[in-house]
């Protein structure tokens, strides 16, 4: 078993730091080493057992790692789009041609907040004790974004055995309004983890529509805590495709301040070859008339496992909350796994809460219906798998944008069902 | 076209039909009447190639044993069932789903397939015949329907096939006055010499619209009774069970 | 709405005390006291050793601390472990020789133990804090080959089947309050079906806590052998008094193939007074085996009482085509706390399972379904049906659903649901429209959310539970 007790001069060299910030790192590094990794004997890890994988994939986790030489980004043209570029968790580049520059702020990421409480995710202890970049995006009160805005996350071949570890901050002002295309892009061949810590802000009557797209498979081992604060008024539309990978967990915070705020979350993914992903969600109703919605979607072939944690929790101030949460999974292999522990925990009485859950095999009778069409097994799963997944990318609005993501996961499911 | 001779069906061990015989020639259309639970929707399952059944008997379309043909090769030979409860099929959109199908059957009968303009035009053509909103080819399979879209989106599918055995199983249940008339319009529209249909239906009401040929009455998984379509008025008055 | 709080000092009919003279055992948890337990119930050396072996892995277990509701903690050496009455010492040889104030209090409670009056159809073993008082209908029985008997007596007289099944569904290494209950449990029910018989009446133990600073640890054992079936009901109360008793029990259930077992609950221990001050703690552990292939055990709950219930009756699917069945109605009021669940562990081809649970919570309570739906790699078609709702009535109590599920292979299915909300504003306008005052439409609608659950209740208990449902929410609603 490999040691991955971090030693605190690995602090120093990231930078030069005021007595508090080093305290914060400190005290974090410690609750890091205390813990290791996260297994499956801590709660929210119950399914995820990231110290038994970590040990198996890796022989080290370099800290450091040398200013990678600029990567050829190979730019969406299928919409006219702002962009961020981020090499390995650094902001690299950007441009804004669409928009009133001075509506916007961008800069690197620059922590200044040193909460005494204690996190209890040690990869999020691990992030706050070594995070060094990051990006600090803000859309100032009153600006609707014209152009979507990519963000092009880019992971370089020379990465190897390291451990990325990055901060971003997202503020929407006041009735402002910013859709998003969070696009991964990995060129890297050997194994990494990448770290993310994320933090987002929407103010009053603020929108802000995101779309996570992973371009493809990748050697990454991926972790992403990001907590969203919502006030009222506010709406985030979230949808989220990862590729699969060999470890993959979103861990999504909502926290509902505001009255009348609104969160709505949906993804989609086909994984596969002993792949593992997890998507953990804990959506806080906090105010009362608030809406929540979640709908998570897994296709699980050969060796591949499938995680879905959410929790909806309701405080007793909550009342008129409507939340909903539905997690399906399609188990294609023998060898296939998919847990759940869809959670509610409610104080509040006048409110709609559900949640569904189900996981098994193709529809039988959708089968039968569709080879009374004259369409073979093998086509009948297939467009039943498309199927799926489509109607979550039916939902996002824009033409462009959706046909794009249809595409991308077109090309994504051919290359799995040549495989079968 | 059909010849089926002492179809005995079980599943789960339980009896289903008992020596059926039934003889269709190109053409002509036969209705099978009967009461819940004869038997009816089991027949109209084991022609599409359901799995689940224990067969004996035989089972001969254009002269071939069915037997060992799957569910899609009947279907692109021509077999087509409209469900009496058409399956929803979520995030497949109508319209991919009516070209992949009809370009199968195509295929499978030595036709070029179509593409998607030619493909469009057709549809567009047999959903007005049909007086169907053209909206709902571009909605997802069956989900949301309503029962008399779900059964206006069956027929829509045959006049798109153009199978040679059509087999409607309670195409007319919960179908208002007007959405009868439509899908009776459908079919009668489609019968020629060379096709055949099957009908089956509880109530005599559809054949006051589609005129048969023969009607047959099951009960018990036998047919116990056939004859022209004045059976279908004498069943109409006494019921099942004055039949004997 | 409105809330109002209820005087459960009033309406808790079965608050009273017993006054009797008692024999108890030295008070703690030793060997001392286990061995005192052991000698008291002239039980065989192999007995005692079984105690002593739970005993000794009880001193490096610890208390479980996942669930929900936090308790203060117990004091294991302020408690009695046995507590009888005197005059069950030298056992009774007929029911004319039992105590008169013994069959009172069961009188008092409405289950007539003498000949004339015994409830028709129901065979009954009354246990009165750590003793069995009485069993009705046993000629009958034992005529058929059906053993019901205490448990003590069980160990005497048929060793080979309690050495056999005793400890095989829960173990003696299980969790903290199963291994204590394996140490010290006093009396209890045991019931052997034999081979391809049914069972001619509906078998049932009645539990009364009734000495004060006495934790009760009853254990349980039902065996049906092959092609047998039957159903077994319990019903438990205890007089109010303002300190926590504990209530640890142990109920095992091993169907072999073709058998089946059902199990029904009616749990009204004494919850508390209305500010939380008193109470039961029901910690219990029950758990099925489908051993054989073709098997099926059904739990039935009705939770009204007790102030902390924390239990999640089980079935372990092993036996291929097996069927496990969990139906729950929990109910907590004022400062009521309730932790209930099930675990369905699909190990067997073609299994099946289904959970249905009603939670319903008032006043300041606390409400949790907590389960797990584990289909094993191995477990090929099988398949799983939850569903899950929780009704709260006002803001200051808490519903709270956490299921675990996994699907380890791809021939199985598994379905899951579940809602949270508060009674149905319309459904009560349309009550009192027609005539029915606020809590008369409160029962009737929390009756028919619950329905499904009560259905399976034998007919002799429904009645009793759909009163018990009205009564354990009255004036939580104004």
């Amino acid at each position: 078993m490999l040691n991955f007790k971090i030693n605190s001069s690995e602090i120093d060299k990231i930078g030069n730091f005021t007595k508090e910030e080093k305290n914060f790192r400190l005290k974090n590094l410690n609750y890091f080493n205390d813990n290791g990794f996260p297994n499956k004997k801590d709660e929210d890890w119950k399914f995820s057992d990231l110290k038994t994988i970590i040990s198996k994939n890796f022989t080290k986790l370099d800290i450091q790692f040398a200013k990678s030489k600029k990567e050829k980004v190979d730019f969406i043209k299928d919409f006219e789009h702002n962009y961020i570029i981020i090499t390995n968790g650094e902001l690299s580049a950007s441009d804004f041609r669409y928009e009133e520059k001075n509506k916007i702020n961008l800069e690197s990421f620059v922590n200044d907040n040193y909460s005494n409480e204690k996190e209890n995710n040690p990869l999020i202890n691990l992030n706050h004790a070594l995070s060094n970049k990051g990006y600090y995006l803000e859309v100032k009160d009153n600006y609707k974004f014209k152009k979507i805005l990519v963000i092009y996350y880019l992971f370089t071949e020379d990465l190897d055995e390291n451990i990325l570890n990055s901060k971003n901050k997202i503020r929407i002002g006041k009735n402002s309004e910013l859709h998003l295309l969070e696009y991964l892009v990995n060129s890297s061949k050997q194994n990494f983890f990448n770290n993310v810590y994320e933090d987002v802000v929407l103010e009053n009557s603020a929108t802000l529509k995101n779309i996570y797209l992973q371009n493809n498979k990748s050697s990454g081992y991926f972790h992403k805590y990001s907590v969203n604060k919502l006030f009222t008024g506010s709406n985030y539309t979230s949808f989220i495709f990862p590729a699969g990978l060999k470890f993959n967990k979103l861990d999504l915070e909502f926290n509902l301040e505001g009255e009348r705020s609104e969160c709505n979350l949906q993804s989609a993914s086909f994984i596969d070859n002993s792949e593992h992903q997890e998507i953990k969600t804990r959506v806080n109703h906090l105010s009362p008339n608030c809406k929540s919605h979640q709908k998570v979607k897994n296709v699980l072939n050969t060796e591949a496992k499938g995680v879905y944690q959410g929790k909806i929790f309701v405080k007793d101030v909550a009342q008129k909350t409507d939340a909903y949460q539905l997690s399906k999974a399609i188990l294609l292999s023998e060898s296939s796994e998919f847990n759940s522990k869809p959670e509610l925990e409610i104080y509040a009485d006048d409110v709609k809460c559900s949640h569904g859950s189900t996981s098994g095999n193709l529809d039988k009778d959708s089968i039968y219906y569709l080879m009374t069409r004259g369409l073979s097994q093998k086509e009948s799963s297939k467009l039943l798998i498309n199927g799926f997944l489509n109607e979550v990318v039916d939902s996002i609005k824009s033409n462009s944008i959706r046909n794009f993501i249809k595409t991308k996961l077109q090309t994504q499911l051919q290359n799995e069902h040549k495989k079968h | 076209m059909l010849e089926i001779k002492n179809l005995n069906a079980s599943i789960n061990n339980k009896e289903i039909l008992k020596g059926l015989n039934i003889s269709i020639k190109p053409g002509e259309l036969h209705a099978i009447m009967g009461p819940n639970g004869s038997g009816k929707s089991t027949l109209a399952n084991i022609l599409s190639g359901k799995e689940g059944y224990k067969i004996s008997g035989e089972l001969m379309y254009q002269g071939k044993n069915l037997n060992e043909i799957s569910i899609d090769e009947r279907a692109q030979k021509g077999i087509f069932l409209a469900f009496q409860y058409p399956t929803e099929i979520p995030g497949v959109n109508t319209s991919n789903f009516l070209r992949t199908s009809l370009n199968k059957v195509r295929k499978a009968q030595g036709k070029k397939e179509l593409d998607a303009l030619s493909f469009l035009k057709i549809v567009k053509e047999k959903s007005n015949e049909l007086g169907m909103d053209e909206k709902m080819l571009s909605r997802q399979l069956n989900v949301g329907f309503s029962g008399g879209e779900k059964k206006k989106n069956e027929i829509l599918q045959m006049k798109i096939l153009d199978p040679n055995l059509v087999i409607l199983d309670e195409t007319d249940s919960g179908l208002d006055i007007d959405a009868l008339k439509i899908v009776a319009d459908g079919v009668n529209s489609s019968r020629n010499n060379e096709k055949s249909f099957l009908v089956i239906t509880h109530y005599q009401r559809l054949l006051n619209f589609i005129k048969p040929d023969f009607v047959h009455v099951l009960s018990d998984g036998k047919i116990i009774k056939s004859g022209t379509k004045e059976l279908a008025m004498e069943l109409e008055k006494t019921g099942y069970k004055g039949i004997n | 709405m409105k809330n109002q709080n209820i005087n459960y000092n009033q309406d808790y009919k079965y608050g009273f005390t017993t006054d009797i003279e008692n024999i108890k055992a030295p008070k703690g948890l030793s060997e001392k006291t286990i061995k005192f337990i052991s000698k008291v119930k002239k039980e065989p050396k192999w007995m005692l050793e079984w105690r002593l072996k739970a005993f000794n892995r009880l001193k490096v277990s610890k208390e479980p601390n996942w669930q929900k509701p936090k308790f203060p903690k117990i004091d294991y050496q302020d408690l009695y472990y046995y507590s009888a009455p005197k005059s069950m010492k030298d056992k009774p040889k007929s029911l004319d020789e039992v105590d008169p104030k013994l069959i009172e209090t069961y009188n008092k409670l409405g289950i007539p133990l003498n000949e004339q009056k015994k409830l028709s159809g129901v065979a009954v073993d009354a246990v009165f804090d750590s003793v069995s008082v009485a069993t009705t209908f046993k000629d009958e029985l034992t005529k058929k080959g059906i053993i019901f008997c205490p448990i003590s007596e069980a160990i005497q007289k048929h060793p080979d089947l309690v050495k056999k099944y005793l400890g095989s569904v829960i173990p003696i290494s299980d969790h903290y309050f199963a291994t204590l209950n394996s140490a010290v449990f006093t009396d209890g029910s045991f019931v052997y079906i034999p081979p391809n018989t049914r069972c001619p009446m509906e078998l049932s133990t009645y539990f009364r806590i009734n000495a004060s600073e006495t934790g009760q640890f009853e254990r349980t054992l039902i065996i049906a052998d092959k092609g047998s079936y039957v159903s077994y009901l319990e019903g438990c109360t205890a007089p109010m008094r303002d300190e926590n008793q504990l209530h640890a029990a142990n109920v095992e259930l091993i169907a072999l193939d073709d058998a089946e077992i059902k199990y029904s609950t009616v749990q009204n221990w004494y919850p508390g007074d209305k500010n939380g001050v008193g109470g039961i703690y029901n910690f219990v552990t029950k758990r099925g085996a489908c051993r054989g292939k073709n098997s099926k055990i059904s739990w039935t709950q009705v939770e009204t009482g007790s102030a902390i219930t924390w239990k999640y009756p089980s079935c372990i699917l092993q036996g291929d085509n097996s069927i496990g069945e969990f139906y729950s109605i929990a109910i907590t009021n004022n400062y009521q706390k309730a932790d209930t669940g099930t675990k369905m562990i699909h190990l067997g081809k073609n299994t099946k399972s289904k959970i249905i649970s009603k939670g319903i919570s008032a006043g300041k309570a606390d409400n949790t379904y907590r389960g797990l739906v584990d289909i094993g790699r191995k477990a090929l078609n099988s398949r799983n049906y939850t569903q899950c709702d929780s009704l709260l009535m006002g803001n200051k109590c808490g519903a709270h659903t956490v299921p675990y599920i996994r699907n380890k292979n791809s021939s199985s299915t598994i379905e899951h649901e579940a809602t949270t909300s508060k009674i149905n504003e319309d459904q009560l306008f349309y009550c009192n429209q027609r005539g029915l005052n606020q809590e008369e439409a409160v029962s009737l609608i929390v009756n028919g959310f619950c329905k499904e659950v009560l259905q399976q209740l034998p007919m002799e208990f429904a009645v009793e539970a759909q009163k018990l449902v009205g009564i354990s929410l009255e004036g939580s609603v104004g």
